[in-house]
């Protein structure tokens, strides 16, 4: 049997052309938008994950993806927040990920876990609370961590957290005053570290 | 130590950064223990914020936007679903081939001309040998009488007649009167004067509407009875 195409000659080119003016429109429009939000991205992959090349790796990962999907968020405005919890949830991924690693190899390896050496009492000090601290917060709920970090970014206000997140700005302030209560409670013991500044 | 009546009070006042207020303020005026604990505290709000701020404003690597930019030219915005494209070619498939199954089907059979067609029967019917009981129609015969080998078949194209695909004709017949059908071949079979019949050319009604002749009547004729009023009185004379 004869096999038979449907075409219509003219419309191809045509909307071949649109697609290409369409893709470098969101191309240009993407990239206006990731000098402001890449920083972004990257800072809350790096709280999560505490590691400066795994944190650039999942912030590249969630700068692409974004830009496949780019074309279907309608609401460009939301951009940020959208941003934001992909980079979040591909950070908490890896983070599991690289633990069930770690623990697995624990079991084949003797223990060598040793703190890292001080070369200077201050440092060690400030680095072993840092360590406490990151740990802790490694523990907290996924909506309180992820709350409590944009807050101590700069240049985001309680507002526009809230919009990142999708909560309103009472819950925000409430997320942040309960992790923060909850932090200081499992560093308490390791008061005596502090080192003001 | 603090006291435990204000303990929950200090670490309230130091996580919210605003300070103390009212009476906790007037008792860490008076309370030494209670003011050092509420400094204690403050110190660790203070460090945790300075953690949290180091924690989540590091340095971006430099490289992170040329990275993002590099896999930008090779990535193309997402196309529309993969699923949706062979969806629409087997639709429009579907479409072309009904299109052409209404154009180049040969037949298409109405009930007015399946009633035209006349009964077809089917070539294997009873033969007067081996049906010892005329009452009784096999299974068999009952089956090829009415739909044919394939039921699904007829089912499916019950409304198509075609003359020609088959010189093995079939006949669409309800089926509750499949048996009867069956009986009625296999009395033809028997009887070759009731087929002869049912085959013979009927002859051509004329137009139905069409009038009777008028009954003809003569005129009457009234002759006169010769003798027969004398023999008639006579004989009432002789029965007296």
């Amino acid at each position: 049997m004869q096999e038979l195409v449907l075409i219509q000659p003219g419309s191809a080119a045509r909307s071949e052309w649109v697609r290409e003016a369409a893709q470098a429109d969101a191309r240009r429009e993407f990239e206006e938008r990731l000098r402001e939000c890449g920083p972004l991205a990257y800072r809350v992959a790096r709280g999560v994950l505490r590691n400066a090349a795994d944190a650039e790796d999942v912030a590249q990962e969630a700068l692409l993806r974004a830009y496949r999907g780019f074309d279907r968020l309608r609401d460009r405005s939301r951009f940020r927040a959208w941003l934001v919890r992909i980079a979040f949830r591909l950070a908490l991924d890896r983070l599991r990920s690289a633990k069930r690693r770690e623990q697995r190899d624990t079991l084949w390896s003797q223990p060598a876990h040793l703190p890292p050496p001080a070369t200077a009492e201050d440092i060690a000090v400030s680095n072993q609370f840092q360590g406490h601290l990151e740990r802790v917060l490694d523990e907290l709920p996924e909506k309180l961590r992820l709350v409590l970090l944009l807050s101590a970014m700069e240049g985001y206000t309680i507002d526009e957290i809230a919009e990142m997140v999708g909560v309103p700005t009472g819950t925000v302030k409430s997320r942040i005053f309960i992790a923060r209560k909850k932090l200081a409670e499992k560093l308490r013991c390791h008061a005596n570290t502090i080192k003001m500044p | 130590m603090p006291c435990e009546h204000y303990k929950d009070a200090l670490t309230e006042a130091a996580a919210t950064g605003v300070g103390p207020q009212g009476a906790l303020r007037a008792h860490l005026t008076a309370c030494d223990s209670c003011r050092a604990a509420f400094e204690q505290e403050q110190s660790l709000f203070t460090a945790i914020d300075s953690g949290l701020h180091a924690a989540a404003n590091a340095e971006v690597p430099p490289s992170l936007l040329p990275r993002v930019r590099a896999g930008l030219d090779e990535v193309a915005v997402a196309p529309p679903p993969r699923w949706l494209q062979p969806l629409v070619f087997a639709s429009a498939g579907v479409a072309l081939a009904f299109v052409v199954f209404l154009i180049a089907r040969p037949y298409h059979a109405t009930p007015e001309n399946v009633v035209r067609q006349g009964p077809v029967f089917a070539p294997t019917a009873i033969t007067p040998g081996t049906n010892a009981n005329p009452g009784k129609i096999p299974a068999a015969a009952a089956e090829t009488a009415s739909t044919g080998a394939n039921p699904s078949h007829t089912a499916r194209n019950s409304t198509f007649f075609h003359p020609v695909a088959s010189s093995n004709p079939q006949v669409l017949v309800p089926a509750d009167e499949h048996e009867a059908l069956a009986r009625f071949v296999a009395t033809l079979s028997q009887r070759s004067d009731v087929a002869t019949a049912f085959l013979a050319q009927t002859p051509e009604r004329k137009d139905a509407l069409v009038s009777p002749d008028l009954l003809q009547i003569a005129d009457i004729e009234i002759k006169p009875l010769e003798g027969g009023e004398a023999e008639a009185s006579h004989s009432v004379g002789e029965k007296r």
